[in-house]
């Protein structure tokens, strides 16, 4: 299940694309969900665990992927830690809903992020509510987050 | 600093192109659209210059910042437009904040946060878009836009409350105008607190009146709740004494050039925001006259009838609302 935690939290990874450039490990990047990620988001192919096919860039390596993409796959693949999901456009945010129902992962957002018009499941833990649509999370982490 | 700067920033690959206006710019948006890629390339044209492959046009010098000594880095640069990734956890400090007041840089900030310690401006939030092939050559071409549309136009909305981020000479101008109307005028009290207060009488129709030269931080979470809510108006005049001198009711030495083109005349280090030198501006202009401007306390003669429609005007579509 996703939880969210609005605001500060010290314990949250504030800067996850640096947690991702020093911890990743090759199948990170081959795993099939990380690679739908890299596709839908970046725009990019994984042609292998070391070598992305950008349509501006070039060849990169993973280190080169986007921040939001370097934090969806932290978020996937180390679901014990928070990190600051904030570093993640709203075009991740279907992403995290997707993570969220394959495992239990706590991410700490600084702001507002548009889960868009369908329905999905998460626990603010701030209040200890849980919230299916935009229109129930707004009014709860509006109050909390600009 | 004050005026705008055209940058241009491009290499094999990618070209940037566009104009910063004011002291503080916010880039936000989607993931994946080049915001880092932008923030690389302006450092390691610093670092390296020519030499680096990159090509960088503007008047003023580029710099980035970042990590834990941008302190000491940031009292060395002056005239500069400086640019700070996401990920700077200084960003949202107040240490920060206080840095930016006092400063003659502008800075473009890559974030998603609030930042409710800097007031900048509704204007100056920005994405990043592709905009095709530059010159028919591989190279991307990414531009700015608006990030956050307008919503002072929203079809029929009977007008229940009009909800006034000021609480002094603002407020008192829509409340003095609200006599006899079938809608009343309450004070926010300030930005922070409209999205609750806007939360709380969102099922009638709300206008919401607030500056926008400093209600940045707010735009995000404001955007969602009118998202989820057609019945409220967002109207963001730079500020309530911008309306007055954008009007005619003031006249003034070059005051139609400072309104056009703002930017050259606002000093950064002198004025955080915009709508702090509107302010002075009005008050000084009508120093001495019978229009005598204080921003604690509405000076009576903007009620009157043929000055408060002249301002009222201004507002665009707004004045059949307020009728």
């Amino acid at each position: 299940m996703l939880s969210i935690y609005y605001g500060d939290m010290p314990e949250a990874i504030y800067n996850p694309a640096i947690y991702f450039k020093n911890t990743y490990t090759d199948d990170w990047i081959t795993d099939e969900l990380s690679k739908a990620m890299i596709q839908d988001v970046d725009k990019s192919v994984v042609l292998g665990p070391r070598v992305i096919d950008s349509p501006v860039l070039g060849g990169i390596s993973p280190r080169e992927l986007s921040g939001g993409v370097k934090t969806l796959i932290a978020i996937y693949k180390v679901p014990d830690r928070i990190f600051n999901a904030s570093a993640c456009g709203d075009n991740c945010a279907k992403w995290i809903i997707k993570i969220g129902a394959l495992q239990d992962i706590t991410i700490n957002l600084r702001h507002l992020m548009d889960f868009g018009e369908g329905e999905f499941t998460a626990r603010i833990l701030n209040t200890d509510q849980i919230v299916h649509t935009m229109g129930e999370l707004v009014p709860i982490a509006g109050m909390i987050v600009r | 600093m004050k005026g705008s700067y055209r940058v241009i920033v491009s290499n094999s690959n990618v070209r940037y192109d566009f104009v910063i206006r004011r002291n503080i710019t916010i880039i936000r948006g989607d993931s994946a659209t080049g915001k880092t890629t932008l923030i690389e390339m302006i450092g390691e044209f610093y670092e390296t210059g020519a030499d680096s492959g990159i090509n960088l046009r503007c008047d003023r010098p580029c710099r980035t910042l970042g990590g834990k000594d941008w302190k000491p880095l940031l009292s060395l640069l002056h005239e500069t437009i400086i640019f700070i990734d996401e990920g700077n956890a200084f960003l949202h400090s107040t240490e920060f904040a206080e840095a930016v007041r006092d400063s003659d840089n502008y800075y473009v900030l890559v974030t998603r946060e609030g930042l409710p310690n800097l007031p900048y401006s509704v204007e100056e939030i920005y994405g990043i878009r592709y905009s095709g092939k530059y010159a028919g050559l591989k190279q991307v071409f990414n531009e700015f836009y608006h990030i956050y549309g307008r919503f002072d136009d929203r079809g029929s909305v009977h007008l229940a409350r009009i909800l006034v981020e000021d609480s002094n000479s603002g407020f008192e101008f829509f409340e003095g105008l609200s006599a006899g109307k079938d809608y009343n005028v309450v004070s926010a009290g300030g930005k922070s607190n409209i999205f609750a207060r806007a939360w709380q009488y969102a099922d009638s129709g709300v206008l919401i009146i607030a500056d926008g030269a400093a209600f940045g931080s707010e735009m995000d979470r404001i955007t969602k709740l009118l998202q989820q809510k057609p019945n409220i108006i967002l109207y963001l005049p730079e500020s309530f004494e911008w309306l007055i001198l954008k009007s005619g009711v003031v006249k003034a030495e070059g005051l139609n050039d400072i309104l056009d083109a703002p930017e050259n005349y606002i000093e950064s280090s002198r004025y955080f925001s915009w709508e702090r030198f509107f302010t002075a501006f009005l008050v000084e202009a009508t120093l001495g006259s019978h229009l005598k401007y204080s921003k604690k306390r509405l000076n009576p003669v903007y009620l009157h009838e043929n000055t408060a429609s002249k301002i009222v005007a201004v507002m665009d579509g707004l004045m059949d609302f307020m009728q």
